[in-house]
C-alpha cells in the first residue's frame, strides 16, 4: 500500500463567522486523479483554499508528503510541491504571459521543465510578451496550468478548470489534465461535469454540506445511481 | 503676462512632480495594504525636517538626499510592523491608527524642532533665463530629481522580481500567496517604500517651501486628489494627475488667486468622481 501524498482529516474551517467545513476527509495518492465533487456551495473550493492555507483550518489536519502542514504559512506550501489553479484561473491580467509564468519561481526556471511546458502549451511560447488579460479564457486556463507546472509540483490542485472555457477548448484541457496525471503528478480535481470527472478520476470524493459524504472508486457511483442522485442531484453517467 | 503664466506653469510642474512622488507612496500603500495612510503627509513633513537637520549638521544636501529616504524606510518598516500589521484586517482601524501616528509625528516635531517655520537654502543657487524670466535653478533641479525618482520607481516595478510581486499582490493577494509569494513581506516593504518616497519628496521640496510641522496637513489633500483623479491603484495615472492638478492650480493662481485654484482642483475631482469614478486615467498600464 502506497502512502497517500495528501491526507486531509476531519478538516473544519469558517469564513468570517460562518462555518463552511465540518469534517472533510480525503486522501490523494502520489499518482492518479482524485475528483472532489458536490453540489454548489457544499465547500469544495473552501476545502482547496484551506489546503493551500489561504483559509485557516479551525480543526482537523492536513498532511502533505508525511509533513503536517495544517499551520504552515500559506506562501510556504507551494514550495513543498503543491501547485494550485484556482477557480476563475487566477491570472494576473496586467502582467505579461512571461511574468505570470515565472511568478512563482524563486530562482531561474528548470530548462527541462520550461521546454516541457512550452511543448505542451505552444501558444504560450508565442505570446510571452503579451498581457495575459488579452488572451481568451481557454488560453488563460492553459496559462494558469502552465504556471503551476513551472513550479514542478508533486500535487496539482485544479478548481473547475473547464468553467467558462469555450466548448472546443474543454476537451483540450481535459486531455492536458490526463497527460499531467500520466506524467506522474498527482491531481486533485474539482469538476462540475460529472461525466468528465468520473472518466478521468481513479477515486471520487463527494462532499455534502461541508463534510465528506462519500469516498470511493467511480465504479461505486456508477453502480449506485441513487447515491449519485442523492449527493449530486444527477444520475451517474454510465 | 505670458512669461508670468509660463513661470507659474513651470512652478506647477516642479511641484506636481514632487506631489506625484508622495501620492505614489500613498497609492502603493493603499493598493497593496488597503490602508488609507492619513499620516502620509506627515512623513513628507518629517522628510523636510530631517533634510533641514542633516544640512545643519553635515552641511551637505546630498547627504540628506541619501540618508533621509533610508530613515524613511526604517520608519515605514516600524510603522507597518507595529501600527498597521496588528490591525490590517480592519481598514477602519488603520485610519484611526495612522491618524494617531500623524498626531504623534506632528507633536514630536513641534516638541523637538520647534513650532516656527524654517527655510532651507537652495543647494543650487542662482537663476536661468526661461521664457524671458529668470527661473530658479533649484526648482528645475527639483523637477528633474522628482522625475528621475518616479522613473526609477516605475523601472523598479517593471523590471525587478519584487516589483512584479508588488503588481501581483496589488491585483490578487490570495492567488499571489498560492504561488508562494511572501505577501506579508511584500506589504511590509511596500509600506516602507511608500514612506521612503514621502520622505524623499520632503527632502526635495524643503528648499522650495517652508519646513514646518504642519506641512503634511497642507500637502495631504493634494495627494488624495491625485490618487482619486488618477484612479485608485493606478500609479502612472496618479503621477499624471498630480502634475495636471499642480499645473492647473499654478496657472489658475496666476490668473486669479490660490483659493480659486484649489476650488478648481476640487471641482475637477468632483467631476471625475461623478463622470469617471474609476479615475481619469483608468485603462492605462498599471
Amino acid at each position: 500500500m502506497v502512502e497517500p501524498l495528501l491526507v486531509v482529516s476531519g478538516l473544519a474551517a469558517r469564513i468570517g463567522r460562518v462555518p463552511i467545513l465540518a469534517g472533510v476527509d480525503l486522501a490523494v495518492p502520489a499518482r492518479g486523479i482524485v475528483a472532489l465533487l458536490g453540489r454548489n456551495g457544499v465547500g469544495k473550493t473552501t476545502t482547496l483554499r484551506t489546503i493551500m492555507g489561504v483559509v485557516e483550518a479551525t480543526a482537523g489536519s492536513i498532511r502533505f508528503a508525511d509533513q503536517d502542514i495544517t499551520r504552515l504559512q500559506a506562501h510556504l506550501r507551494p514550495g513543498l510541491g503543491i501547485g494550485y489553479v484556482p477557480q476563475g484561473r487566477g491570472i494576473f491580467p496586467l502582467l505579461t504571459v512571461r511574468e505570470n509564468l515565472y511568478l512563482g519561481l524563486r530562482g531561474p526556471a528548470d530548462p527541462a521543465i520550461e521546454t516541457h511546458v512550452f511543448e505542451r502549451f505552444p501558444r504560450l511560447a508565442e505570446r510571452l510578451d503579451q498581457k495575459a488579460g488579452t488572451m481568451s479564457g481557454g488560453e488563460q486556463q492553459m496559462l494558469a496550468i502552465a504556471r503551476a507546472l513551472m513550479m514542478r509540483p508533486r500535487l496539482l490542485i485544479l478548481d473547475e478548470p473547464t468553467e467558462g472555457v469555450m466548448p472546443r477548448l474543454v476537451n483540450d484541457i481535459r486531455r492536458e489534465i490526463a497527460a499531467i496525471a500520466a506524467s506522474g503528478i498527482a491531481v486533485l480535481l474539482v469538476e462540475q461535469n460529472l461525466r468528465t470527472a468520473l472518466r478521468l478520476a481513479r477515486h471520487v470524493v463527494i462532499m455534502e454540506r461541508g463534510h465528506t459524504a462519500f469516498a470511493g472508486p467511480p465504479e461505486s457511483l456508477r453502480a449506485d445511481p441513487d447515491l449519485a442522485h442523492r449527493l449530486l442531484g444527477v444520475g451517474a453517467p454510465t | 503676462m505670458l512669461a508670468n503664466l509660463a513661470t507659474l506653469a513651470l512652478n506647477g510642474l516642479a511641484w506636481g512632480l514632487i506631489v506625484a512622488l508622495i501620492a505614489l507612496g500613498l497609492s502603493i500603500i493603499f493598493g497593496l495594504l488597503d490602508v488609507i495612510n492619513v499620516a502620509h503627509g506627515d512623513l513628507f513633513m518629517v522628510g523636510g525636517v530631517l533634510a533641514w537637520t542633516a544640512v545643519e549638521t553635515t552641511g551637505s544636501f546630498a547627504a540628506a538626499l541619501v540618508v533621509v529616504p533610508l530613515l524613511g524606510m526604517a520608519l515605514g518598516l516600524a510603522t507597518e510592523r507595529f501600527a498597521i500589521r496588528p490591525i490590517l484586517r480592519n481598514p477602519a482601524l488603520t485610519i484611526v491608527s495612522t491618524f494617531g501616528l500623524s498626531l504623534i509625528l506632528q507633536e514630536a516635531v513641534r516638541a523637538t524642532f520647534g513650532p516656527a517655520p524654517r527655510r532651507l537654502m537652495a543647494p543650487l543657487p542662482g537663476t536661468l533665463p526661461v521664457f524671458g524670466t529668470n527661473y530658479e535653478i533649484y526648482r528645475l533641479a527639483a523637477a528633474v530629481a522628482a522625475a528621475l525618482a518616479l522613473a526609477a520607481f516605475f523601472l523598479f516595478q517593471q523590471r525587478t522580481r519584487f516589483g512584479t510581486w508588488m503588481r501581483a499582490v496589488r491585483h490578487d493577494r490570495e492567488t499571489a500567496l498560492t504561488l508562494g509569494i511572501p505577501v506579508a513581506r511584500v506589504q511590509l516593504l511596500t509600506f516602507a517604500l511608500g514612506a521612503a518616497l514621502a520622505l524623499l519628496g520632503g527632502v526635495i521640496a524643503a528648499p522650495i517651501t517652508t519646513v514646518d510641522f504642519r506641512a503634511g496637513v497642507e500637502i495631504l489633500p493634494a495627494c488624495f486628489m491625485a490618487v482619486v483623479i488618477g484612479g485608485l491603484g493606478n500609479l502612472p495615472g496618479t503621477a499624471a494627475a498630480a502634475v495636471l492638478l499642480a499645473v492647473t492650480e499654478g496657472v489658475v493662481s496666476g490668473l486669479s488667486d490660490p483659493t480659486a485654484a484649489r476650488i478648481t482642483s476640487l471641482c475637477l475631482m468632483s467631476a471625475v468622481l461623478l463622470l469617471r469614478p474609476q479615475g481619469l486615467f483608468a485603462g492605462a498600464a498599471r
